[in-house]
């Protein structure tokens, strides 16, 4: 009874920090920061997202209003998405991981906060301007000067605090996680600047829009997704990772692959043929990293069947690894260049994407989320809200998934056929239908999720003895010794 | 590897971005592999028509409509017609609008078939369309550009009118 009553007053003493006091230097204060800004981003680009799926079967939803019209929400709809949601979110997650899997505190914890607020309203201002229609025009960068650059400049300060964390760090062992970080936060300001001040013209500002753009995906929002999974995965499930070699093979050739995905948006289209030929053959080659990592977490989850079934975080977890393998493997696929031709310009694409953001990114932030309230905070979440929470989840996941996947490839066949978008137009109509209802579904569970997040933060339950077992392995051993 | 430093990692993996960053970003600029010729007859956008490509890129048309024909059965109708798209014909733009989406038609010809010498009629047509397209088709799923300005709209019908419209020139014509 009295380790409860001291629990209660220590859940108190954090709870009175979290909310009372502003923290800014509080430890975890950056990773709080950054990650409910993520969640908050995350229900707003969903809304405009749903926005979106409305007008494109009901035009005259909001129509005749500029800055709601459906060719200024999209940028707006994916900065969000890219910027507010997982790139915030998994910041928040990596600002949580980096002063644990160092043994050091963070560099600068009001550094950190102080750029989660910044970014904010960069982000927010950047917005505001697309919607007024000072959009640059290329996808992804879109927003304009000078909150283009901010966000540039946010990262190098955001880099600067990691990486002066994992060279400051008091553990010897550099974790996987840590490597998929350096990987996200180093080359970021190369690509974002070549990216967002270019001025090339034509062909060539494809090309480099292209690079910018999948790099965006691949060394930034997929990395910093992996990393996550690799830090919370073996924790869940009270083991050490499957294997260290191949999260070293996974690794190496994800390192080696994505950079050169590019040119995989313009197959076929006026480009060298090498560009294509460089694009496809790495982007088929995807399928190294994605097997490594299909095998790593699969052997790390065998066996897991009961604490699947207890923990809902957990199984968060395995819905966005089953979502990442699933969409890089269609990714891959959508690359090789016969299925291409058919299929690229279609929804196919637009299922991919999705499948990448709600199926990996949602999840993977939600199963963070939860397993933070629960293993650092030591709050016990409403576990009937959240099992609602999961379901609404896959099942929106699965109808926007196979909704726009199955549109796509009748498209592809239609214009194979000699139809075009047009001819395409009443055809596609329940399909639209059925994603809108896919996306309102997913956003209905965000609802409950964010409900439950602020219930558990707000009204504490402390985790009592019931509870199943929460002494996690440490954060130095979450891989085993290996002699390699 | 048990032991494994930093440095090492980020030297690894900048070689490895460095290389994709020579293929992609500075090989297609030092060679001559990227076309760096306008395509016969294409002619510099006139004020008018770089206006109508601002409202273009402003209000976000590349998301729904592409402008490349490509090599492929799926464009086959596209090929017939129009042909297919060169590197050359880009080489005014700024940005690209390549586009990576057909929620509607390619425009990449869209001058083409509501030609400039058709003369009023073509752009009532077109006009009409970006006010409401429901007008012309009520299964269209275009938003209605009802709030530009009537200058917005000319320049963006001058700007669609040109689109492809360079290639129907004879060639050697002055433009």
């Amino acid at each position: 009874m009295t380790s409860t009553q001291e629990q209660i007053e220590r859940q108190t003493l954090v709870l009175t920090k979290l909310s009372q006091d502003f923290p800014l230097d509080q430890p975890d204060s950056a990773s709080r920061t950054w990650l409910f800004s993520g969640i908050f981003w995350m229900l707003v680009t969903m809304l405009i997202g749903v926005i979106e799926a409305i007008k494109l079967f009901y035009p005259e939803f909001l129509q005749g209003i500029a800055p709601l019209s459906y060719g200024r929400l999209r940028p707006v709809h994916v900065n969000i998405g890219v910027f507010g949601f997982m790139s915030m979110g998994y910041l928040g997650a990596a600002f949580y991981m980096v002063p644990r899997l160092t043994q050091v505190p963070l560099f600068s914890e009001r550094l950190g906060s102080l750029a989660a607020w910044g970014w904010n309203l960069n982000l927010l201002a950047g917005c505001v301007a697309i919607l007024m229609g000072y959009s640059k025009g290329k996808e992804y960068t879109e927003i304009p000067l000078p909150f283009d650059m901010v966000i540039g400049l946010l990262v190098i300060a955001i880099a600067g605090i990691l990486f002066s964390t994992i060279v400051l760090r008091q553990e010897q062992r550099v974790y996987v996680s840590l490597w998929y970080i350096l990987l996200s936060i180093i080359p970021f300001p190369i690509y974002y600047t070549l990216g967002n001040a270019s001025k090339f013209s034509g062909i060539e500002d494809a090309v480099i829009n292209w690079f910018y753009s999948h790099n965006l995906f691949g060394i930034w929002l997929t990395t910093m997704g992996l990393a996550t999974l690799y830090y919370i995965v073996p924790k869940q499930v009270h083991k050490p990772l499957y294997s260290h070699v191949i999260s070293f093979v996974g690794f190496w050739s994800l390192a080696a692959f994505y950079p050169w995905n590019g040119g995989h948006h313009v197959i076929w289209g006026p480009v060298p043929m090498w560009v294509m030929t460089a694009s496809v053959t790495a982007s088929i080659a995807m399928f190294i990293p994605t097997f490594a990592t299909m095998v790593n977490f699969g052997g790390t989850a065998w066996g897991t069947w009961s604490t699947m079934k207890r923990d809902i975080s957990y199984r968060f977890s395995l819905l966005a690894y089953l979502c990442y393998v699933g969409a890089s493997l269609w990714g891959s696929v959508l690359a090789v260049m016969s299925l291409n031709a058919r299929l690229h310009f279609t929804n196919t694409t637009i299922a991919h994407v999705h499948l990448g953001f709600v199926g990996f990114g949602v999840p993977g932030l939600i199963a963070f989320t939860y397993f933070y309230l629960e293993r650092s905070l030591k709050l016990r979440y409403s576990q009937s809200l959240a099992e609602w929470h999961f379901w609404l989840t896959v099942l929106g996941i699965m109808g926007y998934t196979l909704s726009m996947g199955i549109n796509g490839w009748l498209e592809g066949n239609a214009w194979e056929a000699g139809s075009g978008p047009q001819g395409t137009m009443v055809d596609r109509y329940p399909y639209h239908i059925a994603r809108a209802i896919s996306g309102v579904v997913v956003l209905l569970g965000q609802f409950l999720f964010v409900g439950n997040v602020i219930k558990t933060i707000n009204y504490p339950t402390p985790l009592t003895e019931a509870q199943p077992t929460i002494t996690a392995i440490s954060d130095r051993a979450l891989e085993k010794a290996t002699t390699l | 590897m048990r032991f494994v430093q930093i440095f090492p990692i980020i030297i690894g993996f900048s070689i490895l971005f460095g290389s994709a960053f020579i293929g992609l970003v500075i090989t297609p600029n030092v060679t001559s592999s990227i076309v760096r010729m306008p395509s016969p007859g294409l002619v510099a956008y006139t004020p008018a028509e770089q206006r109508g490509r601002q409202v273009y890129v402003r209000e976000g048309c590349v998301y729904c409509h592409s402008q490349q024909v490509r090599n492929v059965k799926a464009d086959q109708n596209l090929m017939a017609a129009f042909g297919v798209s060169k590197g050359g014909d880009y080489y005014y733009d700024q940005p690209h609008l390549l586009g990576t989406s057909r929620q509607g038609p390619d425009l990449s010809n869209e001058g083409r078939i509501w030609r400039r010498d058709v003369g009023q009629p073509a752009r009532d047509y077109l006009i009409g369309h970006f006010i409401n397209p429901r007008n012309y088709n009520p299964k269209s799923i275009m938003p209605a550009f009802d709030y530009l300005s009537d200058e917005e709209l000319s320049d963006l019908t001058d700007y669609i009118q040109f689109l492809g419209a360079w290639k129907d020139k004879p060639k050697g014509e002055p433009s």
